[in-house]
């Protein structure tokens, strides 16, 4: 029976969701998150007059940055905790496989930072909204909603690392797996560059194998510059991203599932 | 009692692995038991002896480094075979932001129980237990024996077949002492498979059929209550308790 598969999984989903979303740590986050933007508007608007674009800017970031270590936080700990607290005990000798266990984990993760990015976004269009002497909101809502989409997409791979490296690591380690591999994310490309530079034919390929052993996040920021011009990313641009993210997504999860289903919990 | 044997462990062995040098030395040397259908089996044993990696092991939590374990027929910690167990671990566990009925809900589902079944036998636990009225505290408010009491109550949420409580009247009043016993009892006569670890032996000695004495990772003696108590010469549990382990 199809629900008898599901079931588990929307039960972990909600459970982390639950776990996480009452965590006091989450709203100073948020609370942090909306002061800079605010504190950013101020300093703003005595420099440069009340100039929307770099509210925008400034906002985006700040969810973006703010989003990104609520991520690498949350998802590094994710089978730390509840190994600290002994649940997992109860967890695994239930009839939960541990692809079931490692997908509503990440789910449930996902559902918060979807909130987090949700509650950020309303609070960034509300000052807009304030600052906009003529409240033209419908110029700015399109861009700024198409951004945070891509903010997501982003925080929804830096999950699935943080995911992948908490089954089998420590959350230090995690977090400094996680935090590498983001970054070489956005450097992936220069690799390839690197590659056609080089004049060494072995070089050329090793250089070229890490590039497709890595993920490559080049195609966001691609894309989050063309949103920045105003302009309409094209759609084969948008589906080949889409591709890329979920389908590194996939990989990482079912590794993630792959590693746990071997682990002992002593 | 049917002869259907419920539990099998057959040759279990686990080393521990000292970090340094990689030294091997065993926690489980050679262990072989089998619980019958029915029974209430109480594995006995000082600090340190091996009983909780003996059930850790039952519930697959562990894996043996040889020996086989079997459960229902199942090798254990094999889908089909969790299904028809229920757990409860040594020490009190929790999540800071659920509160109890949160967590036994949370625990039937991941059975996929049904929902208006899984309220009813939420309920039902609950009243059992004695936890109703604290219910909806967060479990980070729970005392010991009240996480205690909660961890019993999710241990039956599947009303399994077979039984494992680590120390299950650990951290409880006599009052919760008391209503353990009880549920033992109730549990019993259901004519469920039990098997637990206690160093309470009064308790024991009330509620098994039949007990094992580890010492060190190996069975030292196994034998049913009413032989230790009429025929073996022996006062009561404690003393035979104190003779085979050597105490
Ligand atoms: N996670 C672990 N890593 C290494 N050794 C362990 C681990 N857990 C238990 N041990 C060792 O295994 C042995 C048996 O431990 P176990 O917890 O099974 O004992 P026990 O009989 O349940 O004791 P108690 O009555 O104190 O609960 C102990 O010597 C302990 O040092
Ligand atoms: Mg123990």
């Amino acid at each position: 029976m199809v629900s008898s598969v599901i079931n588990p999984v929307i039960a972990i989903a909600i459970n982390t969701f639950r776990e996480t979303v009452r965590d006091r740590v989450l709203y100073a986050f948020f609370v942090f998150a909306c002061s800079i933007t605010v504190l950013g508007i101020l300093l703003g608007s005595l420099s440069v007059g009340q100039d929307i674009r770099i509210i925008e800017d400034l906002g985006l970031t700040v969810i973006a940055i703010i989003g990104g270590i609520i991520s690498v936080f949350a998802g590094t700990n994710l089978v730390y905790k509840e190994l600290e607290r002994r649940t997992i005990y109860v967890i695994f000798t239930k009839p939960v496989s541990s692809w079931q266990f490692i997908t509503g984990k990440y789910l449930g993760l996902v559902m918060c930072i979807f909130v987090v990015v949700l509650a950020m976004g309303v609070f960034l269009l509300g000052l807009i909204w304030m600052v906009d002497p003529t409240h033209h909101m419908q110029l700015h809502i399109g861009s700024i909603i198409a951004s945070l989409a891509l903010v997501f997409l982003e925080l929804l791979f830096v999950l699935a690392l943080a995911t992948f490296f908490s089954t089998f690591s420590t959350p230090i380690m995690s977090v400094i797996f996680t935090l590498s591999l983001w970054f070489i994310g956005h450097l992936g490309g220069s690799l390839l560059d690197l590659s056609k530079m080089s004049s060494n034919p072995a070089a050329q390929q090793l250089l070229t194998a890490l590039y497709w052993c890595l993920p490559d996040l080049a195609q966001l920021t691609r894309v989050r510059s063309v949103l920045m011009y105003g302009k309409e990313p094209s759609q084969e641009i948008i589906i080949f991203m889409l591709a890329y993210v979920f389908a590194f997504i996939f990989f990482l999860l079912g590794l993630a599932s792959l590693v746990n289903e071997r682990r002992e919990f002593p | 009692m049917t002869g259907v044997n419920v539990i099998e462990a057959r040759g279990l062995k686990k080393d521990r692995v000292s970090s340094f040098l990689l030294k091997r030395s065993p926690i489980l040397d050679d262990l072989s038991l089998t619980v019958r259908e029915g029974e209430t089996y109480g594995l006995l044993g000082p600090n340190g002896a091996g009983k909780t990696t003996t059930v850790k092991i039952l519930v697959g939590l562990i894996k043996p480094d040889s020996g086989d374990a079997l459960v229902l027929g199942q090798k254990a910690g094999e889908p089909e075979a969790l299904k028809q167990i229920g757990f409860l671990p040594e020490n009190p566990y929790f999540y800071s932001h659920l509160t109890g009925y949160e967590f036994l809900e949370f625990i039937g589902q991941l059975f996929a129980l049904k929902k208006k079944e899984l309220k009813e036998r939420m309920a039902e636990l609950l009243e059992l237990v004695g936890m109703t009225a604290d219910a909806n505290q967060p479990m980070r408010k729970y005392s010991k024996g009240m996480l205690q009491r909660l961890g019993i109550a999710q241990s039956l949420i599947n009303n399994p077949k077979v039984i494992f409580w680590d120390e299950p009247m650990s951290g409880l009043d006599p009052i919760g002492r008391r209503d353990v016993r009880k549920i033992l009892e109730r549990l019993k006569s259901e004519g469920k498979t039990i098997f637990f670890n206690s160093h309470l032996l009064p308790d024991v000695s009330d509620v098994c059929d039949r007990v094992g004495v580890l010492v060190k990772g190996k069975l030292v003696a196994e034998d049913s209550i009413k032989d230790i108590e009429r025929g073996g010469g022996y006062k009561d549990l404690e003393e035979y308790f104190l003779t085979k382990v050597g105490g």
